[in-house]
């Protein structure tokens, strides 16, 4: 693979070939930031694992600066400055059912909507959209991909609802599923990139002209249909026209930092041996993602390492039951907190990824903001209070260096966290959230 | 007994409500209308503790339900591409995932907007599976009847795109429609210099269009009630098509839609008949199972390899077999009460399975039919390995799971959702030396836990004598398992042939059933204003022996299945 070809030849090419007129329109300019000599680009990234921890194994005991880790937070000691743990906030929005609650607020800010069961499974969707998803529509306008979600375990639950199964929303009902498997992230982010046999090939210039069409029909079907189809079908009209921005992409400028992989990805996320492969598809995972944010394919990330009441298991730690029942039996506070700090230490595997990939004077890690959480405080209680969140990353120098741990005194919104990490993004947004989880003050002890 | 004598009762209250004209009901959003007919408001709920499905209780006048154009499901997709374009182009092709809601895939399709993902996954399918049926030279004859005079030649694409269209889209394109796709056949054609090149981008074009992609209904005025919709014959032969053989309408449906006929019951009913005849049917009753008995995600069970090193990818599809087997057997083959189901003295086993079960009789390769004892433990879907698997955990059973899923997947009856906050100061006592009902019962010593899991978990325990890939075990923790439970006002049973006894002769199942399938058929939870036509179907379904195949029939043919209102105006 090479990104020695410039797409721009290609499309300008087929363009001429069958005499696109709109063709020049899309075509973006790619990485203004490094040819404006701008300022590096903000990147957010939200890292959720399920069902909760062990508050007093989590939270470490000294608050303020240079405090020490607890012991399920120590994988992070090689990254400790870039680390901001917050403890004491409370989530504010309505306590109306354990899981559902946290995943909503703590992703979004919004209380979750209930959907009404009438003697179907109970379930319930996303009241707002997920704070990625925030940050999409604003720092992730001129890149190839608004936005990645990835998941790492398969063995979400898919009974109850978007809310458990996903962490991305663009709204109520728009979950946005995730790709769970490493070699096909590595075929959407590079397979573009890849020299076509042929350069002079029109067929891209071609699908874009596909794509038109369907806008066309679309959009001749739109008016016949009731309001809320209506909405929906709008809905898919964004996504063909993030799709046509993804054909139209440029390759990324060669950087030392942005290079292709020498071999493709190859790792998949199939079981082996009855245990899915967590670790190495979150490694892969990881090194994409770096690569992704070198290349400034994207700026948006979010990672479910594993669900809400997921059946996930940890055979490789030694811990075969699953997580969410493991986490309702309060005798094995031990167990769980191995379950815990085995997540802990893969999201430390990417934040040591980031901070070891160089830009400019510094590195990924100095540039982006990341925010690690979960879905209960304490699983067997489904608690919301003393909710558990670490923030990773500089933000581009806007969060405290080196990191504190910022202790609410008195229970302070959770959604006061999300603000902080969208402010760290760079999208300059003043609110989060509604009702009950509104929020429109930063933490400002976080702040540098 | 005593439970329909409740029902009973419930039932004269909700009568005595409904004799009512025009009373609000507190508790319910809306006002019973003198007449039923829209522009009233309707309630939308019944009052508290009433459960409308009840034998004894008068449903509320019909008031469908809004329509909500719903996207094709994934596997349906893969069928529709299977009939368009051959095997090959299926096998070519991966589909997005589909999100349930309320349990169901199908109301997550009506409900949720596609997400980029799948709409950058189904662009790449399209091209992938055009590209797969064109390679073969026969259907390229039938795709391609013309010949062509130039690369664009416009005449021969119109041809094509309106001939495919009309199938893929089931109903004629307009011109401006068929124009649309030509331009783009002709574009692409030219830019190739190759005519096959334009078919391609044009038949791409064709499969990634909404019409194809979803099922866009609008109705049209009843004509005998014209307050209300009713579907176009055009959609009804699309709804048919898509819920009893999971694919396209097939000729002899299309022209049936094309006519106009499809707006009669009669016409709809005759349809239903021969369409349950065809293969494809088996196929997508199928798939409604293992939806339903969550079969499907036998593929990705975590069970602990230490524990059960027996259990194996193979094993767990030799499970998820057996209940298939079972199914066909009873709908298929012998086209027999349902029931059976629930209560069967025999399955259908492979060497893996009889080994696991404990059982002799299997053929030596594949499955074949075993009798059990009828006054054992194992017997019909509850004592298949597949349900007893996946409602457990990796190491050990769970009650709870087996006992939620009866509740709800079998009886409708609405479990709660997990509580929120726990308060709880109870000693963290450890678990290691307890029983599964042991642990269970010490859960249910917190109050905030004990109402759901009481309701939950008294029905899960008579499944105690089943480990977690469905063995038999008589002792849990080296002391012996008490799987003593009770089943509501059905009283105690033990095991799973003893419950299976007791579903068949309560009320619950056939009319959730009804309710399950139409959820799939129709892509939303069944309202209140449904009960009315989804108990009629539900009568006709005990009247013909509890045939499923005749139920697919009534269901269809139902005024809930071919009725719709508007859609809410939103803000």
């Amino acid at each position: 693979m090479t990104f020695r070809l410039s797409r721009r030849t290609v499309l300008k090419g087929a363009g001429a070939l069958v005499a696109l007129p709109t063709l020049e329109a899309m075509l973006n300019s790619h990485g203004t930031a490094y040819a404006e000599g701008g300022a590096f680009p903000q990147r957010l990234l939200t890292w959720f694992f399920g069902n909760g921890v062990v508050l007093p194994m989590w939270t470490p005991s000294a608050t303020g600066a240079n405090y020490a880790f607890s012991p399920a937070l120590s994988p992070l000691q090689n990254v400790k400055d870039y680390v901001n743990v917050v403890s004491g906030c409370n989530v504010k929005t309505p306590d109306l059912r354990g899981h559902h609650n946290g995943c909503g607020a703590m992703m979004s800010g919004y209380p979750f909507i209930p959907i009404p069961a009438n003697g179907a499974n109970y379930a319930s969707k996303f009241g707002g959209p997920s704070i990625d998803q925030v940050a999409a529509g604003i720092i992730g306008t001129t890149t190839t991909f608004p936005s990645l979600q990835l998941a790492v375990s398969k063995r979400a639950t898919t009974g109850e609802g978007p809310t458990l199964q996903y962490i991305s929303h663009k709204g109520p009902d728009a979950p946005l599923p995730p790709e769970m498997n490493p070699a096909k992230l590595y075929q959407k982010l590079f397979g573009n990139f890849v020299e076509p046999s042929n350069p002079t090939d029109p067929r891209d210039a071609l699908r874009l002209n596909v794509l038109d069409a369907v806008k066309d029909d679309a959009n001749r079907l739109i008016k016949r249909l009731g309001a809320a189809d209506r909405q929906r079908l709008d809905q898919h009209l964004t996504a063909i026209s993030e799709l046509r921005q993804q054909i139209s992409a440029l390759p990324p400028p060669v950087t030392s930092a942005c290079a292709a992989p020498k071999t493709p990805v190859t790792q998949t996320n199939q079981d082996q041996g009855g245990a899915e492969p967590m670790e190495a598809v979150h490694r892969a995972f990881a090194d994409l993602i770096a690569l992704a944010w070198a290349c400034d394919l994207t700026r948006v990330v979010s990672v479910q390492f594993s669900g809400s009441v997921a059946d996930t298991a940890y055979p490789m730690i030694g811990i075969p039951d699953n997580e969410h029942d493991l986490s309702h039996d309060p005798s094995r506070k031990d167990d769980i907190n191995r379950c815990v700090t085995f997540c802990v230490q893969n999201f430390a595997y990417l934040c040591e990824r980031l901070k070891a990939t160089p830009e400019g004077p510094g590195n990924l890690l100095d540039n982006s903001v990341l925010m690690m959480t979960t879905d209960v405080a304490e699983g067997w209680v489904h608690s919301i209070q003393d909710y558990p969140v670490v923030i990773a990353g500089r933000g581009g120098g806007v969060l405290k260096y080196p990191g504190i741990h910022y202790r609410s005194p008195n229970g302070r919104n959770t959604s006061d966290i999300l603000l902080t990490v969208l402010r760290a993004a760079g999208t300059g947004v003043s609110s989060v959230g509604g009702a009950e989880g509104l929020s429109t003050t930063v933490i400002s002890e976080l702040m540098a | 007994m005593r439970q329909n004598h409740l029902r009973a009762e419930a039932g004269r209250t909700a009568l005595a409500i409904l004799a009512g004209v025009g009373l609000v009901l507190s508790g319910c959003t809306g006002r019973i209308g003198d007449d039923g007919s829209a522009g009233s408001e309707f309630p939308t709920e019944p009052p508290p503790g009433v459960d409308p499905y009840s034998p004894e209780v008068e449903p509320p006048p019909f008031h469908p339900a809004p329509l909500r154009m719903r996207r094709l499901l994934g596997w349906q997709y893969q069928n529709a591409i299977h009939d368009l374009l051959g095997a090959a182009a299926a096998s070519a092709i991966t589909v997005p995932a589909d999100a349930a809601v309320n349990g169901f895939d199908a109301i997550g399709a009506s409900q949720l907007a596609i997400s980029p993902q799948a709409v950058e996954q189904f662009e790449a399918a399209s091209y992938a599976a055009v590209e797969a049926g064109l390679a073969d030279p026969v259907r390229h004859q039938a795709l391609v009847p013309c010949t062509p005079s130039a690369p664009d030649d416009a005449g021969c694409l119109a041809t094509v795109v309106r001939t495919f269209g009309h199938r893929a889209w089931r109903r004629p394109l307009t011109d401006e429609e068929v124009q649309t796709y030509v331009s783009v056949g002709q574009m692409a054609g030219a830019a190739y210099g190759v005519f096959d090149k334009g078919v391609e981008f044009a038949l791409a074009g064709l499969l990634q269009s909404p019409n194809f992609l979803y099922l866009p209904e609008v109705g049209e005025p009843d004509p005998e009630n014209p307050s209300r919709l009713r579907l176009t014959s055009l959609e009804m032969g699309a709804r048919l098509a898509f819920f009893l053989t999971g694919t396209l309408p097939d000729d002899e449906l299309l022209a049936a839609a094309e006519s106009g006929a499809l707006t009669s019951a009669d016409a709809v009913r005759a349809q239903a008949l021969r369409l349950v005849d065809k293969p494809e049917a088996r196929d997508a009753l199928n798939r409604f199972f293992d939806e339903a008995f969550r079969l499907r995600e036998l593929d990705k069970v975590a069970k602990d390899p230490e524990t059960f090193p027996e259990f194996t990818p193979a094993l767990a599809k030799s499970m998820q077999q057996e209940t298939r087997l079972l199914i066909d057997d009873v709908v298929w083959d012998r086209d027999a009460d349902f029931r059976d189901v629930f209560d069967a003295t025999y399955t259908f086993v492979d060497l893996a399975l009889a080994q696991l079960y404990g059982i002799d009789g299997a053929p030596g390769s594949g499955f074949g039919r075993v009798e059990l004892d009828p006054n054992g433990l194992r017997g019909g879907f509850l004592g298949h390995a597949a349900f007893l698997s996946l409602m457990a955990h990796p190491r050990t059973t769970s009650p709870t799971h087996r006992g939620k899923f009866i509740l709800e997947r079998l009886l409708c009856a609405n479990v709660p959702a997990p509580p929120p906050n726990v308060n709880t100061s109870l000693e963290d006592a450890s678990t290691e030396t307890m029983t599964m009902r042991e642990r269970l019962t010490a859960h249910v010593a917190n109050p905030s836990c004990a109402s759901c899991h009481k309701m939950v978990d008294s029905i899960g325990f008579g499944f105690e004598n089943f480990d977690a890939i469905g063995q038999l075990q008589f002792t849990d923790k080296g002391k012996p398992v008490d799987a003593s439970a009770t089943f509501g006002d059905h009283g105690s049973f033990t095991g799973a042939l003893q419950l299976g006894r007791m579903l068949r002769d309560d009320p619950r199942v056939p009319s959730c059933l009804v309710r399950n399938l139409f959820r799939m058929a129709s892509g939303h939870v069944d309202t209140y204003g449904e009960v009315a036509p989804l108990k009629a179907a539900e009568q006709s379904f005990i009247a013909n022996g509890y045939r499923l195949k005749s139920l697919l029939v009534e269901l269809a043919a139902s005024d809930a299945f071919r009725f719709a209102s508007a859609q809410e105006v939103q803000p």
